[in-house]
C-alpha cells in the first residue's frame, strides 16, 4: 500500500495508461521521473489492448515494485458513442415548465405525476398507482436496469427515494437523480442518471476483466480509473457512477501537461495527436473545469469536466489542396501518413519532408506532397513549410475561438462583474505525437512562448498517474423550511432556524471527506476549494423568515504528493 | 401555443451581492429562485437560446438620458450601471442580428426613474429601458420605438422621459392609480404638445385576470403598435402583476405572462418589478423566456395556480370593456378635443415629485417649445428638499433650428441665473455639458 511508510515509496513505481483512438500509451514511474514508456495500437477489443500494454509495460518488472495503477480508458466514452448502451427503463416526474415528455431517453421511458418546487416542498405528491405501472412495463420488456429522476430532487430527494423504495423488489440498486450532481439541471440530469444505469452492467464487466489482468500479472497495487475533470476514482468505487469514467482522455493530456511542465501564470495546453488536438487551459496551477458538464456523444450531461475543445487536426489529417490554392487540413484522417504507407498527404508527411521527423519511408511523404505543391505552384519543400504552418494557424484559430467563449460566460454578481477576469495565455505547453515539429509555428501565430516537456509523447499517461482523487459535494440550507441537503452525499436532514454558514461549512467538510475518501482517496486540507458559498436572507412581508445557505466545496484536480517537485 | 423557434439572448443579472437594504423587496434573494428555475428547466442548454454576459453601462449612456444631480456617479452603484448594461448588451446582440430577441433579466430596475434623478424613486435610480433605447437610437440610427410596459405600477419614470417625444410610443398597462403607488398613469395623460397622443395609459381595475389583459391586448395595444408601426418593440416587463404579488393587487398569472409575450413579439425585454420572488418569479420569467424564444408554454403554471388563481370577475370584466372602447375612441379613432396652442409658444408645466424609497420631494418647473418640425427644444428647473437647485435643457435629435436657438437662449440665460448646475443634453450633437458655477 502506498500510504504505508515501511514500504519506502522511493523504490515503488507508478503505472499509467491512456487508451487513444489510435494509440495506446503507459508509462512506469519512479521517484527519478519516467523509467519505461510503451506505445501500443489501439485495437477494436479493448481488454486485448490494454493486456497488451499492460504486459509491455512491466515486462522484467517485479510486480510488487508497482504501488500505483491508473487508467484513462475508453469503455464509457466507446459505449456511448458507439450506441452501446444496455437498456435502461427512466421513470420521471416534473411539475411546471419545459414539458418532461421532451426529455425521453432509452427504451422505456415513463412520467409520472408529482411535483417538488424550486424550494423541495412537496406541491404534488408521487402518482403511486403511475410508478408500479411504469416499473411494470419496464420489467415486462426484459430491462434490467433503471433510472429514477424528480424535478428538484437535489432539493429534495424524497420523491426519488420513494420510487426507488417502491422499485426494490425488481431492482436493488437503481440509479438516482440527486446522487449524480448537486447542480440543478433537469434534463441533464435525467440523462445522466441514464447513463449511469445504461452503464452499469458493461461497466461491471470492464471492471472485473481489467482486475483479471492486474492479476494475471501479479500487479497488487490500488487501481484508479481517470474522469474526465482530471481526476482519478478507485476502481471498484468507479461502480457507483460509471458515467463519470467517460471521455477521460483529454483531462489525461492536460494533467500529464500540469505535470511535466509547471509552471505559473496562464498555460495553454495543447495535445496533437493522430486524429485531433485537444485544447485545454491551466490557470494559476489548476485546469480551468467547464461549468456545468460534459457533453458525452449526444448527451449533455451533468458530470464534472475540464473545460477542453477538441478539434478535427492532427498529425495524420488529410491535406488536400483547393482549386483556390488554398490549403485544407482535416478533420478527415484517411489512415496513417503517406511516410508509412496510408492514402494522402498528412502533416507528419510535411515534417518527414522537412527533415524534421525520422520515421517512415521520406520518398513516400515527398511523393504525396507533390500533388499539392503542383496545385500551389510551389516547390515541395515550401509547400511542406505552408503545410505545417497552415496546421498551427488552424490550431491557433480555434484556440482563440475556444478563448473568446470561455471569457464570455456570464457572471452573476456586482463583484465578479467589476473584477472582470479574463483568462489570457501567457504561455503554452505541448504535448503529444507531433509536439516540437509544431512549437515554432504555433509560437509563431499565437504569439506566446511554448515548451515541449521531456516525455511530451506520453504526458497523457503520466497524467493519469499521477493524478489525486477528486471530489464535490453541495449544501443547501433552508431555514425556512428547516432542511439541510447534501445530494451527493445523501444527507437531508431537519435544522433549527439557527443553522449558520459555519454549521454548513463544517457539515460539507465532512461529507466531502468521506466522499474522498470513499473513492480511495486521502482528504488533505489545503486541497480543498470552496467554489461557492452564498448566504441568503429569506424575506417576507419586511420580516427575516429565515437563511437560504448555497455552499459548494471540491477537492480539484491536482498531483499526489508522491510526484511533487519531479520535473 | 408554439410558434416557429426565435433565437433568443438571455442577460441574467441577479446581483448576489446587492440590496437596497437587508429587508427590501429589492435585495439579494430576489431572483434567487429564478435562477433556480431557469437552471433546473435546462432552458440555457437549448440551441437557440444564448447567454451573454453583462458588462457595466458608462455615465455618457447615462448622460443620453437623464440629468443626475449633482452628478452620475453620486446617484448610482455599480449594481444600477450593471443593470442598465446589461440591458444594452441585450440590445447589441438584437441590432447584430446575433438573435431575434433578447431578455434582459437584471435588478434593479429603472421604469420609476424620471429625466431628473435625485435619488431612488420607487426603487429605481435610473430608467435602464430609456438608457438601452437612447444607446440603440444612437449607435443603430433607429428613430421608432414602441415600449409596452406590463409592470403593475405605472410607468411614470419612462413616461416622463419620452412625454415630449413622438418617435416614442408609451403603453403602461397598470393597476389604476387611485389605488397604488405612485399614483398616476391615467388617459388623459397623453403626452407632451408636440407629441401627443405617443402616450397612452391603460389603468386596470385591481383583480384584472387573464381575460382583461388579452382583451386590452387584443382591442388596444395590437392595434395601436400597428398603427405606430415601430421599428423596435420593448416590453417593461415588470411582474407583479401576478396573483401573488405581495404589494399589489391584480390577478394575473405565469402562464398569462407568457402567452402576453408570444402576442405582443417584443424585440428586447426588460425585467421591471415583480416581488413574489418565489410563488410568481420562477414561473413567470420562465414562461417570458420560453415564449420569446417560440417554445410551447402550455405546461408553464405556477404549483398554486388551481389553488390561488380566480377568474375574472363580471364587475372587473365590464370595467374593462368600457374602459377599452373608451381608449378606442381616444386613441384610434382620434377622438379628443385638439389643444388650444400654436406652433412657436413655449408651455410651461409645473409639478411636484416624490422620492418615496429616498423621501426626497422635487419641485419642477418644465418649458416645452411648441413646434411642428421637431420634438421642440425643453428646458427644465428643478429644486429638490435636499437644496440643490438646477436647470436642464435638452436638444433632441433632429432638432430644427429655431428649437436649438431657443434651447440655447435658455442655456445661456441659466448660466446668469442662481443654478448649483446647469445641464445641456444636446441629442442632435450627442454632446452633454455640466456647467457647476
Amino acid at each position: 500500500m502506498p500510504k504505508d511508510k515501511s514500504n519506502a515509496p522511493e523504490t515503488g513505481l507508478i503505472l499509467g495508461l491512456d487508451v487513444g483512438g489510435t494509440q495506446t500509451d503507459a508509462v512506469l514511474i519512479s521517484p527519478e521521473g519516467v523509467v519505461s514508456s510503451v506505445k501500443v495500437p489501439t485495437g477494436d477489443d479493448l481488454q486485448a489492448t490494454l493486456q497488451e500494454a499492460v504486459g509491455k509495460t512491466v515486462s522484467g518488472v517485479p510486480p510488487e515494485r508497482v504501488i500505483r495503477l491508473a487508467f484513462s480508458t475508453t469503455m464509457a466514452t466507446n459505449a456511448i458513442v458507439q450506441d452501446r448502451l444496455a437498456p435502461a427503463g427512466m421513470i420521471v416526474s416534473a411539475g411546471p415548465g419545459m414539458d418532461p415528455a421532451g426529455f425521453a431517453v432509452g427504451p422505456s421511458y415513463h412520467v409520472v405525476d408529482g411535483c417538488l418546487e424550486h424550494r423541495g416542498f412537496e406541491a404534488k405528491a408521487l402518482d403511486r398507482e403511475a410508478v408500479f405501472a411504469a416499473l411494470e412495463s419496464i420489467r415486462a420488456q426484459g430491462i434490467r436496469a433503471l433510472g429514477l429522476v424528480s424535478k428538484f430532487s437535489v432539493r429534495n430527494p424524497a420523491h426519488e427515494l420513494q420510487m426507488a423504495e417502491w422499485a426494490a423488489p425488481g431492482f436493488p440498486h437503481p440509479a438516482m437523480g440527486h446522487q449524480v450532481s448537486g447542480n440543478l439541471n433537469f434534463p441533464r440530469r435525467i440523462v445522466t442518471t441514464y447513463l449511469n444505469a445504461a452503464l452499469q452492467e458493461s461497466h461491471e464487466a470492464f471492471v472485473r476483466a481489467l482486475v483479471l489482468i492486474l492479476k494475471e500479472y501479479g500487479l497488487q497495487g490500488p487501481r484508479y480509473l481517470l474522469k474526465p475533470d482530471g481526476g482519478t476514482v478507485g476502481l471498484e468505487e468507479s461502480l457507483r457512477f460509471p458515467a463519470r469514467t467517460a471521455q477521460s482522455g483529454p483531462a489525461a493530456s492536460i494533467m500529464g501537461a500540469l505535470a511535466l511542465a509547471p509552471g505559473t501564470g496562464t498555460t495553454l495546453v495543447l495535445d496533437v495527436g493522430g486524429t485531433t488536438t485537444d485544447i485545454g487551459i491551466i490557470y494559476e496551477g489548476a485546469p480551468l473545469l467547464e461549468p456545468f458538464g460534459i457533453r458525452l456523444g449526444p448527451y449533455l450531461t451533468l458530470i464534472r469536466s475540464l473545460q477542453t475543445r477538441s478539434i478535427g487536426i492532427g498529425g495524420d489529417s488529410e491535406v488536400r489542396a483547393d482549386s483556390d490554392r488554398r490549403l485544407r487540413i482535416g478533420p478527415i484522417r484517411s489512415g496513417p501518413p503517406a511516410a508509412l504507407g496510408g492514402p494522402s498527404p498528412t502533416p507528419t508527411d510535411a515534417m518527414i519532408v522537412l527533415g524534421l521527423l525520422e520515421a517512415g519511408d521520406p520518398e513516400q511523404a515527398l511523393r504525396a506532397m507533390e500533388p499539392i505543391s503542383a496545385v500551389l505552384g510551389l516547390e515541395v519543400m515550401e509547400t511542406a513549410k505552408a503545410v505545417l504552418d497552415r496546421t498551427a494557424e488552424l490550431i491557433a484559430e480555434s484556440v482563440r475561438a475556444f478563448l473568446h467563449f470561455i471569457n464570455l460566460q456570464p457572471v452573476y454578481t456586482v463583484r465578479e462583474v467589476l473584477e472582470d477576469v479574463t483568462i489570457e495565455p501567457t504561455g503554452m505547453v505541448l504535448v503529444g505525437g507531433p509536439a516540437a515539429q509544431l512549437a515554432g509555428p504555433l509560437e509563431r501565430v499565437l504569439g506566446i512562448p511554448c515548451r515541449v516537456p521531456s516525455h511530451a509523447g506520453v504526458a497523457n499517461a503520466v497524467g493519469a498517474a499521477v493524478s489525486r482523487v477528486t471530489s464535490e459535494v453541495s449544501l443547501q440550507a433552508d431555514t425556512g423550511r428547516g432542511t439541510v441537503v447534501v445530494p451527493e452525499a445523501g444527507i437531508h436532514q431537519f435544522i433549527d432556524s439557527e443553522f449558520g454558514l459555519e454549521q454548513g461549512m463544517a457539515m460539507a467538510r465532512e461529507a466531502l471527506e468521506k466522499a474522498v475518501v470513499e473513492a480511495g482517496g486521502t482528504y488533505v486540507e489545503p486541497e480543498v476549494v470552496v467554489t461557492e458559498q452564498q448566504s441568503f436572507n429569506m424575506i417576507q412581508g419586511f420580516m427575516r423568515t429565515g437563511r437560504n445557505i448555497r455552499l459548494c466545496m471540491c477537492v480539484m484536480p491536482g498531483l499526489i504528493p508522491e510526484w511533487a517537485g519531479r520535473y | 401555443m408554439a410558434q416557429a423557434l426565435k433565437r433568443t439572448g438571455l442577460v441574467f443579472f441577479p446581483a448576489f451581492d446587492w440590496a437596497i437594504s437587508p429587508t427590501h423587496p429589492e435585495r439579494e434573494e430576489r431572483l434567487l429562485y429564478t435562477r433556480d428555475q431557469v437552471m433546473e428547466e435546462g432552458l440555457l442548454d437549448l440551441d437557440n437560446i444564448v447567454e451573454y454576459r453583462v458588462r457595466p453601462a458608462a455615465f455618457e449612456d447615462i448622460q443620453r438620458v437623464h440629468f443626475c444631480v449633482p452628478d452620475e456617479a453620486s446617484v448610482t452603484t455599480e449594481s444600477h450601471l450593471i443593470s442598465a448594461g446589461g440591458c444594452i448588451v441585450a440590445a447589441d446582440a438584437v441590432m447584430r442580428g446575433e438573435v431575434d430577441n433578447a431578455f434582459a433579466l437584471v435588478r434593479p430596475p429603472g421604469h420609476h426613474a424620471m429625466r431628473v434623478v435625485h435619488g431612488n424613486r420607487g426603487f429605481c435610480n435610473i430608467n435602464i429601458e430609456a438608457i438601452m433605447i437612447e444607446h440603440i437610437r444612437r449607435k443603430y440610427g433607429i428613430r421608432k420605438v414602441a415600449i409596452v410596459d406590463t409592470d403593475c405600477h405605472h410607468g411614470d419614470g419612462t413616461q416622463d422621459i419620452y412625454w415630449h417625444d413622438p418617435d416614442t410610443l408609451f403603453i403602461s398597462l397598470h393597476q389604476d392609480g387611485r389605488t397604488i403607488f405612485p399614483g398616476t398613469g391615467f388617459p388623459n395623460e397623453m403626452g407632451g404638445p408636440n407629441a401627443l397622443g405617443s402616450t397612452v395609459n391603460i389603468p386596470l381595475p385591481p383583480q384584472t385576470g387573464e381575460e382583461g389583459f388579452f382583451v386590452v391586448m387584443e382591442e388596444l395595444v395590437m392595434p395601436l403598435l400597428e398603427s405606430f408601426q415601430p421599428e423596435l418593440v420593448i416590453n417593461s416587463a415588470g411582474q407583479d402583476n401576478h396573483f401573488s404579488d405581495p404589494i399589489t393587487d391584480m390577478n394575473f398569472s405565469a402562464r398569462g405572462y407568457a402567452t402576453l409575450n408570444a402576442r405582443l413579439r417584443p424585440d428586447i425585454a426588460v425585467l421591471e418589478g415583480g416581488y413574489a420572488v418565489e410563488s410568481a418569479l420562477p414561473y413567470v420569467n420562465t414562461g417570458i423566456i420560453m415564449a420569446m424564444a417560440g417554445l410551447d408554454t402550455s405546461t408553464v403554471k405556477e404549483p398554486n395556480y388551481e389553488r390561488d388563481y380566480r377568474p375574472q370577475s363580471p364587475d372587473v370584466t365590464r370595467n374593462i370593456d368600457r374602459l377599452t372602447a373608451r381608449l378606442r375612441l381616444v386613441f384610434l379613432e382620434g377622438k379628443y378635443d385638439a389643444p388650444s396652442h400654436s406652433p412657436g409658444d413655449v408651455l410651461e408645466r409645473k409639478r411636484e415629485i416624490f422620492y418615496d424609497t429616498d423621501g426626497i420631494f422635487e419641485r419642477q418647473r418644465e418649458l416645452i417649445r411648441v413646434c411642428k418640425n421637431c420634438a421642440g427644444a425643453l428646458g427644465v428647473e428643478s429644486a429638490a428638499s435636499k437644496g440643490t437647485h438646477i436647470f436642464g435643457v435638452r436638444i433632441p435629435q433632429g432638432v430644427c433650428s429655431e428649437c436649438r436657438k431657443t434651447a440655447l437662449s435658455w442655456f445661456d440665460q441659466a448660466a446668469r441665473g442662481s443654478f448649483a448646475h446647469i445641464f445641456l443634453q444636446d441629442r442632435d450633437r450627442d454632446v452633454f455639458e455640466r456647467v457647476s458655477p
